[in-house]
């Protein structure tokens, strides 16, 4: 009975959890313009924070916690809706709002002084309201629901800053793109229901669950939902080729980036395929392998050659959902979730220290009145004596993205490829490209974030030197540095374990994996990460002696580069393969509309007009003619018979007498 | 004794006569006079007719009574044409034509 009880209250908590967010947004949005501190929210996602942090301390490792209510009924199928609790959803539980807590407070400082905050606070809190409920509902109908909420947040965030045209363009493609991804949702979903009349997770996946039995379901059909699943993940996770909106969704404001480009809603897919997992056969994992693998190297090699500041973390972001994408792909699930957690927190962490470089950028641009951009890291330099918080933040920031040891990337990033090794062994030879890709794309990985870290903060200032004036940079403000420390924090491999250099002992993959596959079974274990480290360190030294020593050996253009900056000519490609032809179709469907479909709805509407027209002359002329013909005809003898009647008494009496004289006739002669 | 088919006659004649100046004098008071003369016609029929009840004489009694009412009834009908003339200033029946829609 208590045990019971202790269930009800877990889970009034994690409701409540969900809902501050919610009932936040609500203040924004009821409250007029006048609402424009930020403090609602970050009290909100605080609450939820502590309310997450308890549960996760509380039911961790135990039984899941379920509670579901019915909601409506489709025919004989009763459709429900509830939450549903364990370690992968408080895993995810704790992560949004761990994330979304620094930067709510780094927002009060990046976004003070806008004109919009009140939108901004409205939707962040929106947007956290979404991501938790995606990640404790427990039916997937529910979980598509949250899931267009995240992305019309998301939407809503990109283009923050509505009047610059970048950012609607920008937002556009988002949604346009995230809407392919729900078409696949929504086939997965339709495909579920039709095979098992169900949405609800535990049923479907639980340990007895209908997928697990593999009765009542065809083969087929079930890999087509898991393609659908993955291409919905695709979209929202920005996997190649569907990865082009991400850099763009870089318009939003820098807190909104780090937030949700790059911790949390992007994970969302990586999330549903964790969630979904069981429904996917060797089909569908061989698929997201590759394309996760692909996409790691692509985004990996476009990260190489970005001169935005905010643009390679982004393409790195990308690279990084394709690690995570593999790990789903060769059935980690929990190595998956490993990743996405750290990378959240340190990718959070390296946006919001671009975002304090801009900001301070943006700063002396205004105050100098210089035409710059903000962003172009080949403007800054030498930042490293000016922002020296900032600068060792981005540090640890970095190390843990190139996955050196002591922090908690090199715990991730190398379980993740330790698994991959030992998964291509067991497959056909030429699979062995999945985790050679993730080498390659690792260590390009330490390539560009040593770039990034050493073009930003050492060398000369470069700003100075281009505009001949000496510019002061100062460090960002308190608000904007603790939340950055809090991260960093998060960072470093004691939160996860207790032994720096060894994944196994790692809690939290302990939590989502049995353990008896976490032995350190082979030479692997030991031979990748020595190897993968040496080869970042040998990169980042080169990087070093290239950008902070400024002996750049290349020239700087050439195809490859080219193809590089040019992110591989997608975006060209897109425009002229999917775009253009497109907007040809819908013109000539428009052309089709007006000309043909319009003609005819014209010509229909003559016609019944014409009939319209032929019916009231019909009844003017015909049956009103009928009708007055016969009042006219009683007038007409009326009229006849009036005649005689002239009023001469006499002649009244000459009637009488001819009548009276005829009746007479009439009874005695006839 | 005179035969009861010529007072018959004589009453036939005077009742056409009178019939013909009601219908065709174009003044009133000859008009009226046409209805007396039909008046009397009739009285002269009832005198005729009289002499087969030699008990009760109905028919003289009668005739007496129609000739009182007769002269009553000149004697509204002038007081009649009186007002009419002051009405339509004219005796022509033909001008008494209000009753026409």
């Amino acid at each position: 009975m208590e045990q019971f009880i202790t269930h009800k209250v877990m889970l009034v908590l994690a409701l409540i959890a969900v809902i501050a967010p919610f009932l936040a947004f609500l203040t924004y949005a009821l409250g007029g313009k006048r609402q424009k501190s930020g403090v609602v929210s970050t009290v909100a996602i605080a609450i939820s924070l502590l309310l997450s942090l308890f549960l996760a301390i509380s039911a961790w490792n135990r039984e899941l916690l379920h509670v579901r209510y019915d909601w409506f009924t489709i025919g004989t199928n009763t459709v429900t809706v509830g939450i549903l609790v364990n370690n992968l959803s408080l895993v995810m539980l704790v992560l949004v709002p761990l994330v979304a807590l620094p930067v709510h407070i780094y927002s009060f400082s990046y976004m003070k002084g806008d004109t919009g905050l009140r939108r901004y606070w409205m939707y962040l809190s929106l947007f956290c309201f979404a991501m938790l409920g995606l990640v404790v509902a427990d039916s997937l109908f529910l979980l598509y629901m949250c899931w267009e909420l995240v992305g019309f947040a998301s939407y809503l965030l990109i283009g923050f800053w509505y009047e610059r045209d970048a950012a609607i363009k920008a937002n556009k493609k988002a949604f346009l793109i995230n809407r392919l991804g729900d078409l696949g949702f929504l086939i997965g979903l339709a495909i579920l229901f039709s095979e098992f009349g169900t949405w609800d997770l535990a049923q479907l996946f639980g340990h007895d669950g209908l997928i697990a039995k593999e009765g009542g379901a065809d083969a087929s059909y079930l890999t087509w939902a898991g393609l659908a699943f993955f291409l919905a993940a695709m979209a929202k996770s920005a996997q190649f080729p569907l990865h082009i909106w991400l850099p763009d969704a870089m318009e939003g404001p820098t807190a909104v980036s780090s937030l949700i480009h790059a911790a949390t809603m992007v994970a969302a897919g990586v999330f549903l395929l964790a969630r979904v997992s069981p429904l996917f056969n060797d089909t569908v994992l061989m698929t997201i392998a590759t394309v996760g693998s692909i996409t790691a190297f692509v985004a990996a090699s476009i990260a190489l050659t970005q001169r935005d500041i905010k643009r390679v973390l982004a393409f790195s972001t990308i690279s990084q959902l394709g690690f995570m994408m593999v790990a789903i792909g060769i059935g980690q699930i929990g190595t998956a979730i490993f990743h996405l957690v750290t990378h959240a927190f340190f990718k959070c962490l390296l946006f919001l220290c671009a975002g304090a470089v801009i900001h301070e950028i943006q700063h002396q641009k205004e105050k100098h009145k210089l035409q710059i951009d903000p962003q172009d890291i080949g403007l800054m330099g030498g930042l490293r004596k000016t922002m020296p918080s900032t600068f060792v933040l981005s540090l640890i920031g970095a190390a843990a993205l190139a996955g050196l040891p002591l922090t908690a990337g090199y715990l991730s990033k190398d379980a993740l490829l330790i698994f991959a090794f030992e998964w291509a062994n067991y497959q056909a030879g030429f699979w062995v490209f999945i985790p050679l890709l993730l080498m390659i794309a690792s260590g390009m990985t330490a390539f560009y974030i040593a770039r990034w870290l050493f073009k930003i903060f050492y060398g000369q200032n470069r700003l100075s030197l281009s505009i001949g004036k000496a510019i002061h940079y100062h460090e960002a403000p308190v608000l904007m540095r603790w939340p950055m420390v809090l991260l960093a924090g998060c960072c470093l491999f004691f939160v996860f374990s207790y032994n720096p250099l060894v994944f196994e002992d790692t809690w939290l993959l302990n939590g989502l994996e049995r353990t008896d596959l976490l032995q350190r079974v082979n030479i692997y274990h030991t031979v990748i990460p020595a190897a993968i480290n040496s080869v970042s360190i040998v990169l980042i030294f080169l990087a070093w002696r290239w950008y902070a020593k400024g002996k750049y050996p290349l020239k700087g253009s050439g195809m490859l580069y080219d193809w590089s900056y040019h992110q591989y000519g997608l975006n060209r490609l897109y425009e002229k393969g999917v775009v253009k032809p497109l907007l040809f179709v819908s013109g000539a469907l428009y052309r089709f509309d007006v000309k043909i479909i319009d003609g005819l709805v014209l010509l229909v509407a003559n016609l019944v007009e014409l009939s319209g027209r032929l019916a009231a002359w019909v009844d003017r002329y015909v049956l009103d003619g009928a009708v007055n013909g016969v009042g006219n005809l009683a007038q007409g003898i009326g009229m006849l018979l009036r005649n005689g009647r002239k009023g001469k008494v006499q002649r009244y009496l000459l009637g009488m007498l001819i009548v009276f004289l005829l009746m007479i006739i009439y009874a005695n002669f006839i | 004794m005179i035969p009861l088919d010529h007072f018959l006659i004589v009453s036939a004649l005077l009742f056409a006569i009178g019939l013909y100046a009601t219908l065709t004098k174009k003044n009133t008071i000859m008009v009226l006079v046409g209805v007396e003369l039909m008046i009397n016609a009739s009285v002269l029929n009832l005198v005729a007719f009289g002499r087969y009840d030699k008990v009760l004489f109905g028919g003289q009694v009668f005739a007496l009574f129609v000739i009182v009412l007769a002269a009553a009834s000149v004697a509204v009908a002038l007081g009649i044409v009186l007002q009419v003339y002051r009405h339509f200033k004219s005796v022509d029946p033909t001008d008494f034509d209000s009753l026409k829609d």
